[in-house]
């Protein structure tokens, strides 16, 4: 069984793969201090595929289709492309670990990947924001903060504007 | 306030941040958006010995939680030049700005202001600052926005909610950098009105001690809050054998 992580950045999807699953214990200390060291925690994942965004438009859609928990298009090929084929009639042999527990069900649903939502991946995920730049080679220093900052820019505004009666959503 | 020789601008004990001496003394940032206020704030330009002019703006402790700490003489702010803050609770980015101000170019503030009525000040004044990425969200959720924020060195909260310490330890799991550090803002009858604001403190920095903060140190905010206390502390200390 391999297993692998899904990490959505704003310049595109990444998809990691676990090479050390059996050593990781949740929280353990282990995992939370190799996460500190480049060096150590890319013993435990490496980077299998990255997709950047076409575009503003694209990137601004796949941001809004995560957080409603829905596959964009851009996603499904992704992951079709790059997660090892099961065998027809035979269960999927990898594990996709996915942040967003509701995200990781509709996956699993639409795409037949078995996913994991849990905190064993939340702490992976810690470790590739942390070096994220430096295990894509695409991303130049500063380029991933530049695409943060437009995207940013892109889906505020867009949420400001989308809120037509200019009523505040007050938090209960 | 007048500026010109007359000023003299000397740093304050926290680097990034300065203190006009005049006719009276002010806690000042220096403007990275040269010849433009904010909020209405005031301007103070002071010439160089070579000539060139640098302009700071004034930093209002009643208006801002962070600038009251500091004069309430808070050890560490854990904003400096250079640093990346996860800021929650921007509302229309008036201490935003400052703190874009301190961190200057090299550093980023994640501002998260869930109100889209102040959202869309934060988004305007992010348009001239472009260190500020600005995100209209709940930070309620962090998820929602994990596709817009890097890992950052400290978290500031001032977001006023019964479950604060919650909304940022979920942040914290999410963003904050195993050492990394929490400045958070607690406004006493916004969790509990019922009991007094030092049990109220005491009990919201338990609940930070059990999700892996550690509280170094807590002021309040007096005069220029009421119950009101600033707690900062480090995120996961890392147990550095070097340092010894």
């Amino acid at each position: 069984m391999t297993s692998f992580v899904l990490f959505e950045s704003a310049s595109g999807y990444a998809l990691f793969e676990q090479t050390d699953t059996d050593e990781i214990g949740q929280l353990a200390d282990k995992l939370q201090n190799s996460v500190v060291d480049l060096e150590r925690f890319s013993q435990i994942v490496r980077l299998k595929a990255f997709m950047p965004f076409s575009s503003a438009e694209n990137a601004l859609e796949n941001i809004r289709a995560v957080n409603e928990g829905t596959v964009h298009e851009t996603l499904k090929n992704f992951l079709e492309m790059n997660l090892p084929k099961a065998k027809p009639g035979k269960k999927s042999k990898c594990m996709l670990g996915v942040i967003d527990s509701k995200l990781a069900s509709t996956i699993a649903e639409e795409l037949s990947i078995p996913c994991e939502s849990n905190d064993t991946v939340l702490e992976i995920s810690r470790g590739i924001r942390l070096h994220f730049s430096r295990f894509v080679s695409e991303l130049k220093d500063g380029d991933l903060e530049k695409t943060q900052l437009g995207l940013a820019h892109n889906y505020s505004r867009s949420k400001v504007k989308f809120n037509v009666n200019k009523v505040d959503n007050m938090i209960i | 306030m007048k500026g010109g020789a007359k000023v003299v601008v000397e740093p304050h004990r926290h680097e990034g941040v300065f203190i006009a001496r005049g006719k009276e003394d002010a806690l000042v940032t220096k403007n990275i958006t040269t010849g433009e206020s904010v909020y209405g704030e005031k301007r103070v330009s002071v010439d160089q010995e070579d000539g060139t002019k640098v302009e700071y703006r004034v930093w209002n402790p009643f208006r801002s939680k962070i600038a009251a700490a500091i004069l309430g003489g808070v050890d560490n702010i854990w904003i400096k030049p250079g640093s990346k803050v996860l800021y929650l609770g921007a509302a229309s980015g008036t201490t935003v700005s400052h703190v874009a101000d301190i961190v200057g170019p090299t550093g980023i503030v994640y501002a998260v202001e869930f109100s889209h009525r102040s959202g869309r000040d934060l988004v305007n004044m992010a348009k001239k600052r472009t260190n500020v990425i600005p995100i209209i969200e709940d930070a309620r959720r962090p998820e929602k926005y994990r596709m817009l924020v890097g890992m950052v060195d400290t978290v500031f909260a001032d977001v006023a909610q019964p479950d604060q310490a919650r909304i940022v330890a979920h942040n914290g799991k999410y963003f904050l950098k195993n050492g990394g550090h929490f400045v958070i803002s607690i406004k006493a009858n916004c969790i509990d009105s019922t009991v007094e604001a030092p049990v109220v403190f005491a009990r919201e920095v338990k609940k930070l001690q059990q999700e892996g903060f550690k509280p170094a140190e807590q002021i309040t905010l007096e005069p220029y809050e009421r119950d009101h206390a600033v707690v900062v502390g480090a995120y996961r200390a890392v147990k550095d054998k070097k340092e010894k």
